[in-house]
């Protein structure tokens, strides 16, 4: 074995300019692959992270005897949410919460470094005067992102704040408690959940097209070796010896991919930080997965290369004289197409019925999702030889003929070029139905910056009165209303069936709301007067992080099958070279060739972009929320950078097609 | 040593000269082919016998000297031309075909008319009849992985004679062939060139080869040393 290593490490040396130069696009190839895998593994790990950084908010009733009570309400300035978490000691073994040294005393206030600042900066009757002062600064570990405003405040047991239930009317985690507690949660809360779950569809999305370009790399790589292949085993090899030393050499080169892919990661790390999800962007450490995870991957990637080095050279028939024998190859079975028009059909009857199946139709979902690209990657040779006798029943030209012949020679490797941006179609369809944004105002009679507390009906003539005496002189006013649960859609129904709704609105907008609140705060200990809007604050973030996430994911996508087309167009390039060579040798235009290459590509492109792309609509359909503009321009730009991209990438390769064929015979015999 | 001019020289080089480096490949050759004539040029591994058909046959430029086609000068034309010269004057057939893969065999012969403009329909009926007189009867269909090498040299000699060129180009034409299809190929590639009226040129190291032609020049160090 270490023989084989050395021969193989020596031919890898020693490939000459071209055989170098071979090397280093599947190095390439698999250093973007490795990085975008970080990337997918490391944005789960970080919603992970996000989530368990979360968790300890979210009280959960004491198990064993109770040391503390949690409370969680959301305050907002700006419109910006403050997370203010109220703890109060039971007795002297009372947890420490993440990010603080000790458990805060009554009347000690601990703020995150953001809302730190924040309080300093604006004037202390719109912030600063809702809150004890400050006696220290959260650490990160109680943080979910930097930028986060949080606030503990530390109380007595008997303070009203740690009486009065939060629950009572909000249906979003932003309020919780107070319980009794014996330790802070570590589980996540099922918004960061439904995070973890998105990001786990985007990991599919994204990380099916890296696969196929990963594979595609290796064995071009294999492809590349066919004659030194023959010449090994003219010397005496065994195919056991052959095998060995390619495969070798494929996984030599990957791993040094798989290093550069871990530097290419480090290196973006930094600006994928600000990438803002859910409030806010990133701590770099939840983007990096444990250096178990890291190590794993450095050792898959190159093995999965190996693997599929191994599935390419099955298909070279190695004989010691005469390579890869070229002859009629044989044809696709149709049942290719039969498998995608399976899971198409398939899916469309459970489609009705998934948005009634709960938290299980994410996982039917993933499941199709998967199924959809396996199966597109499957279709996709089968339609491209079927495209391919097409155009050559079609041609007239030289230019077409050529490209035609060649889809229906090697369907597979015409459809490993396109595939890339074939499947950011079905990504970019997916994605453009679901990127219309609805509007979340619920009632759009009422002023969604009308500031509300909902109270029981007793309380809330005299809690407006006292509001009119806090807020004299502002302008602000305010009114009660006695509603039945049913008729509030923010209620959660069974928890209250009347309530009386203190209705106040501000005229003049952020900065004397921000006021009133603070005027406000402690009116109703425990409660925070809040608006329509702010309430709106979760939801439309949720939307615009499914926005952010679907164009992070449609970029990646698209980063992948433009590198994939250029790397595979330049392989192709340096894999024909000789015939390339003899054709400019006997006169044929460079032109011709080009024009043929082009054709090979862009042929099949259009027809299983289109379709991937009709196919991805097809599976958001039972999602769509409306094909608004956002939708269209996404599938609209897909189109238009998709066909660049390609067109571009495939440029990239005319110089050295050009290089290949300049000198067709350099040999001074 | 030069080789003398026949009577009506349809390519003729005079003072080749071409350098890689600082390796002399071409050291001042002279070498003239006659109409329908049959020239080998032979000599040993690295002596610039291939130097010297890539000169003759537009694909390398000379450092010094002229190549001349009907009289023409061809070393001064620009690659583009160059490139025009020999798709439609000159054939061409490698020591392995060099077919293209994907094509049948009556699509590659009918690609150099294609590439000249002439419609598909037509190319590959006039790829058809060079394939029969060729021994290829029924093969059109077949695709070079599916031939034999006897076969798919025959293949490429119908693809250089199809557009009717003024002269042929071989290098090594039996370099992958056993003795007895050698033998057949070079019968084939001397007869057909004939009979359509244009010259030959082979590079070969092999005698046997050689002597299917009318003269042979033998190159060595750069120079031609002998002309038989």
């Amino acid at each position: 074995m270490p023989a084989t290593l050395a021969l193989a490490w020596r031919l890898l040396r020693g490939g000459g300019g071209r055989g170098l130069l071979g090397s280093a696009l599947t190095l390439a190839a698999v250093a973007v692959s490795t990085g975008l895998l970080l990337f997918a593994i490391g944005a789960n790990h970080a919603f992970q992270q996000r989530s368990q950084a979360d968790a300890w908010r979210h009280p959960e009733k004491a198990a064993a005897a109770p040391a503390a009570i949690e409370a969680l309400s959301t305050d907002y300035v700006r419109g910006r949410p403050i997370s203010v978490v109220d703890l109060a000691a039971l007795n002297g073994s009372a947890p420490v919460p993440p990010g603080m040294p000790h458990f805060p005393k009554p009347g000690e206030a601990w703020t995150s470094p953001a809302l730190g600042r924040l309080m300093k900066d604006l004037p202390a009757d719109r912030l600063a005067a809702r809150f004890p002062a400050s006696a220290g600064t959260l650490g990160r570990d109680a943080l979910v992102y930097p930028g986060e405003l949080v606030i503990v405040i530390g109380r007595a047991p008997a303070d009203p704040a740690m009486t009065v239930d939060r629950n009572a009317s909000e249906s979003l985690e932003t309020t919780a408690g107070p319980v009794r507690i014996d330790r802070f949660p570590t589980a996540g809360s099922s918004l960061s959940g439904a995070y973890r779950v998105l990001m786990a569809i985007a990991s599919v999305l994204m990380v099916a097209p890296l696969l196929v370009f990963g594979g595609a790399a290796a064995r071009l790589t294999v492809a590349r070796r066919d004659r030194r292949l023959a010449a090994l085993r003219l010397v005496g090899a065994t195919p056991g010896q052959v095998v060995a030393i390619t495969v070798a050499e494929a996984v030599l080169t990957a791993a040094a991919g798989a290093v550069a892919g871990l530097l290419l990661y480090a290196a973006a790390t930094p600006a994928l930080v600000h990438i803002q999800i859910a409030g806010g962007g990133w701590f770099a450490a939840h983007l990096w997965p444990g250096p178990l995870t890291v190590l794993g991957v450095l050792a898959a990637v190159p093995v999965l290369v190996g693997v599929s080095a191994v599935v390419g050279l099955r298909r070279v028939v190695v004989s010691p004289l005469g390579v890869a024998r070229r002859e009629t190859p044989p044809r696709l079975r149709a049942v290719r197409l039969g498998a995608l028009v399976a899971v198409l059909v398939s899916f469309g009857a459970v489609s009705g019925s998934l948005m009634s199946l709960g938290r299980a139709a994410l996982v039917v979902l993933l499941v199709f999702l998967a199924l959809a690209f396996l199966t597109i990657n499957l279709a996709g040779p089968w339609v491209v030889a079927l495209i391919g006798r097409a155009t050559v029943l079609t041609a007239r030209g030289p230019a077409r003929l050529l490209a035609g012949r060649r889809l229906l020679d090697d369907p597979r490797a015409a459809w490993r070029t396109v595939a890339g941006v074939a499947l950011t179609g079905f990504v970019a369809g997916f994605l453009a139905l679901l990127n219309a944004p609805p509007s979340l105002s619920v009632d759009g009679t009422r002023d969604p910056h009308a500031l509300r507390l909902n109270l029981p009906p007793a309380r809330a003539a005299e809690v407006a009165e006292q509001a009119r005496h806090r807020l004299a002189g502002t302008g602000a006013t305010v009114a009660v209303k006695e509603i039945k649960a049913e008729d509030d859609p923010l209620a959660e129904h069974g928890t209250v069936t009347r309530k009386g709704v203190v209705t106040i609105t501000v005229p003049g907008g952020a900065a004397p709301t921000d006021r009133a609140r603070t005027a406000l705060a402690g009116l109703v200990p425990g409660k925070v007067a809040t608006s329509q809007a702010d309430e709106d604050v979760y939801g439309n973030r949720l939307l615009g992080d499914l926005r952010t996430g679907a164009l992070t994911v449609l970029f990646v996508s698209f980063l992948i099958a433009v590198t994939s087309a250029g790397i595979t167009g330049a392989s192709a390039v340096l894999d024909r070279r000789q015939t390339y060579a003899m054709l400019r040798l006997a006169g044929t235009p460079l032109g011709v060739l080009d024009r043929a290459r082009r054709q090979e590509t862009l042929i099949p492109l259009a027809v299983m972009g289109g379709g991937s792309l009709l196919t991805g609509l097809f599976f958001a359909a039972p999602f769509a929320t409306g094909f608004g503009t956002p939708g269209l321009l996404t599938l609209v730009v897909f189109v238009v950078a998709g066909f660049g991209g390609v067109l571009g990438a495939s440029a990239l390769s005319r110089p050295l097609l050009r290089s290949v064929t300049t000198d067709p015979a350099p040999r001074p015999d | 040593m030069s080789l003398p001019a026949p009577p009506e020289a349809v390519l003729s080089g005079h003072g080749l000269v071409k350098r890689f480096g600082a390796t002399v490949a071409l050291d001042g050759v002279d070498l003239a082919v006659g109409r329908a004539e049959a020239v080998a040029i032979m000599g040993p591994s690295g002596s610039g016998k291939s130097t010297l058909l890539h000169c003759l046959a537009g694909i390398t430029r000379p450092d010094a000297g002229e190549v001349r086609l009907l009289g023409q000068r061809v070393d001064t034309l620009g690659e583009r031309r160059r490139s025009a010269l020999r798709r439609s004057r000159f054939g061409f057939v490698f020591q392995f075909g060099e077919l293209l893969p994907e094509l049948p065999a009556e699509e590659n012969v009918a690609l150099p008319l294609m590439l000249g403009g002439t419609s598909r329909r037509e190319a590959v009926q006039a790829a058809r009849s060079w394939l029969g007189p060729l021994g290829l009867d029924g093969m059109g269909h077949r695709r070079p992985g599916e031939l034999s090498g006897g076969q798919a040299q025959r293949v490429a000699i119908a693809r250089a004679l199809v557009p009717r060129p003024a002269v042929v180009f071989a290098d090594e034409p039996t370099g992958a062939l056993d003795q007895a299809t050698g033998h057949d190929t070079m019968r084939l590639l001397v007869e057909a060139t004939k009979h359509n009226d244009a010259s030959l040129v082979v590079v070969t190291h092999d005698p046997s080869v050689a002597a299917w032609c009318d003269r042979v020049a033998e190159v060595r160090d750069g120079r031609v040393q002998r002309i038989r």
